[in-house]
């Protein structure tokens, strides 16, 4: 099952895990062994510090896996589990603020949470502006995601409704980038804090530029019109690989994915319909196209998925002109059947 | 769906085969992930400021002062000299938790008390926080003996003066907290002043007025700033003001709306 527990989960929540425990282990318990201080910050501020800033560091990580994948195939098996790299992230960040709670807005007459919100509100100065006001917003989106990110979700909600809430995690990114600079570097008391703010920042919104740019010079060159209308051209027979896919960009920003398994031809919607993953990227696995991203699979005739599961995605017509490819760029209703169209092999691709 | 891997390079997550190449591209990417994560935190954790020295002072064991209670600014113990501390001094008092010692002590201010508690430290300066039973009762007479009595001297002025620093509340930076200051503790230090913790006013310079670094802050009329204080604490701020000297502790009266914010 594409969407359940197997041995790949596990090893990645295992490493993610080990990665938190030696992280928050090494700050609260052998780092300040070396701190040059009269004497030890607190405990409990330490671990706020601690939780903190490791949420920080795993939400800066999460967000540079997409365009990562983009630019280097290598990176897509950290695209495949990167709700379970979500939802730890959200705890560790839930352990943050709880921490933050127990001992900052308690032991008062006020209520912990009524004092939250009550205790700073000089939200009309840049120093001294209640930070915790991102963080609270922060935690909620990350709450919200973590609530939302099993499939269940997915399908209840349908995907592109999915998709536009988690986008918000974006903007999660920039409250937290707020709470610390306004809650922290303000302060100036860790040079190295702001470096590493600084640097994350710099990492998320490049690799972002980088592999956008990339994506936008693909639409760019957009399938030039065949002689005879509404085909555009998709290709050359030898430019696909047996049991992969190209992308073909149309003008109207649509991509289509042409794939060649053996020696037929079809065309399917680019976006799978699981997680918008780009199905042309993937391949042909036991006669199914196969998403890079999460592994869901379309028949290449109808854009079906196999029984039990449901997902369809859109079918177009292709035909040969000698060995040019040519696409009809009116989708089919996603599911159905389209006649592959049957390649002769040359001499290249024979051998 | 599908039950093997298809060609080398091709990952699917459902898959338990995992293409070599890129099984050791992971495993060193796993390797370096968790030894960054594991050398960020070392650095973050060694990169502390100084937060000072002060601290909880549970190891001199329970204090046991006795001296004249007063309300404004904010609750403090005039102590009368004895035996063990010949010198007069004045100490602030808390209770635990972030409340006031109004509740407790509002029925004994003037009068002179004995109170019992733990010291907070830091520095030069102290304060007891009241704590356990008949912690804070009228003083009594030993047997034979008239009521005790004392007269604190006057608050001795020190003329005006023009200070930068910063405002915090004096039961986490004596060393409830540590550290006790700074943005990040912008909003407890509020709401631990909101709820009773004498403010202070930590100078930038060391020791700028008459060796002092901390100032108990009052207003103008020497009572309890008022809720715009809120404002300026845990930033660098300017206040001018008199400063009065009772006995050990400085009293910085100020017209806290007329902060300057650097």
């Amino acid at each position: 099952m594409p969407v359940g527990w197997n041995r790949n989960k596990i090893i990645y929540d295992v490493v993610l895990l080990a990665a938190v425990v030696a992280y928050i282990l090494l700050f609260i318990k052998i780092a300040p062994s070396f701190q040059d201080v009269t004497r030890p910050t607190t405990g409990i501020i330490l671990r706020i510090q601690a939780f903190g800033t490791c949420a920080f560091l795993m939400l800066s990580f999460i967000l540079c896996i997409g365009p990562l994948a983009r630019l280097d195939r290598r990176f897509l098996p950290l695209l495949y589990n990167r709700r379970h790299f979500g939802v730890i992230t959200c705890a560790v960040a839930f352990t943050h603020a709880s921490q933050v709670v127990s001992i900052y807005f308690s032991f008062s007459p006020l209520d912990k949470y009524v004092a939250v919100l009550a205790s700073n509100t000089s939200y009309d100065r840049f120093l001294g502006f209640p930070f915790e006001t991102f963080g609270i917003f922060a935690l909620f989106l990350l709450l919200v995601l973590a609530a939302t990110s099993h499939d269940f979700w997915l399908r209840f909600l349908t995907p592109p409704i999915w998709k536009a809430i988690h986008i918000s995690i974006y903007v999660a990114y920039a409250a937290i980038v707020c709470h610390i600079v306004l809650g922290s570097l303000l302060s100036k008391q860790s040079p190295l804090l702001a470096v590493i703010v600084g640097l994350s920042v710099v990492a998320v919104t490049g690799l972002h530029l980088v592999a956008g740019r990339i994506e936008r010079q693909k639409d760019r060159s957009t399938a030039e019109d065949a002689d005879e209308t509404p085909w555009v051209m998709a290709g050359h027979v030898d430019d696909i690989a047996d049991g992969r896919g190209i992308v073909v960009a149309l003008e109207e920003g649509e991509r289509v994915a042409v794939f060649r398994y053996g020696d037929k031809l079809s065309a399917l919607a680019n976006v799978c319909a699981h997680q918008n993953g780009p199905l042309g990227e993937g391949r042909i696995v036991d006669g199914y196209v196969t998403c890079p991203w999460h592994g869901f699979q379309y028949r290449p005739g109808d854009g079906c998925s196999p029984p039990p599961f449901t997902e369809k995605a859109a079918t177009y017509r292709l035909r040969l002109d000698g060995q040019r490819i040519l696409l009809d760029p009116r989708p089919n209703e996603p599911g159905t059947y389209v006649e592959p169209v049957r390649v002769t092999p040359t001499r290249e691709t024979e051998a | 769906m599908a039950g093997r891997a298809p060609d080398p390079g091709f990952f699917i997550g459902y898959l338990n085969s995992v293409p070599r190449s890129l099984a050791i591209f992971l495993v060193v990417g796993a390797a370096l992930f968790v030894g960054g994560m594991a050398g960020l935190a070392f650095a973050l954790g060694t990169n502390a400021n100084d937060p000072g020295d002060g601290a909880f002072a549970r190891k001199l064991g329970k204090q046991e002062m006795t001296g004249v209670l007063l309300e404004k600014p904010y609750p403090i113990l005039r102590v009368r000299p004895d035996a063990n501390n010949p010198e007069p001094r004045t100490v602030m008092l808390t209770v635990p938790g972030k409340r006031s010692v109004e509740r407790r002590g509002k029925k004994f201010f003037g009068q002179v008390v004995d109170v019992k508690g733990f010291m907070f430290q830091r520095g030069d300066i102290d304060m007891l926080q009241i704590q356990g039973k008949k912690s804070l009762q009228a003083a009594e007479a030993g047997e034979g003996e008239p009521p005790p009595a004392y007269t604190p001297a006057p608050a001795e002025s020190l003329g005006r003066w023009r200070l930068i620093g910063e405002i915090c509340d004096s039961k986490c930076h004596l060393g409830a907290m540590r550290p006790g200051d700074g943005l990040a503790h912008k909003a407890c230090a509020n709401l631990c002043i909101s709820s009773g913790a004498p403010p202070i006013f930590v100078t930038q310079e060391e020791g700028a007025v008459a060796g002092e670094t901390f100032l108990l802050l009052a207003d103008e009329e020497g009572g309890p700033l008022p809720d715009s204080f809120r404002d300026y604490v845990a930033i660098l701020v300017q206040l001018e003001g008199e400063v009065e000297r009772l006995d050990d502790l400085l009293v910085f009266k100020v017209d806290i709306d007329r902060a300057r914010v650097f």
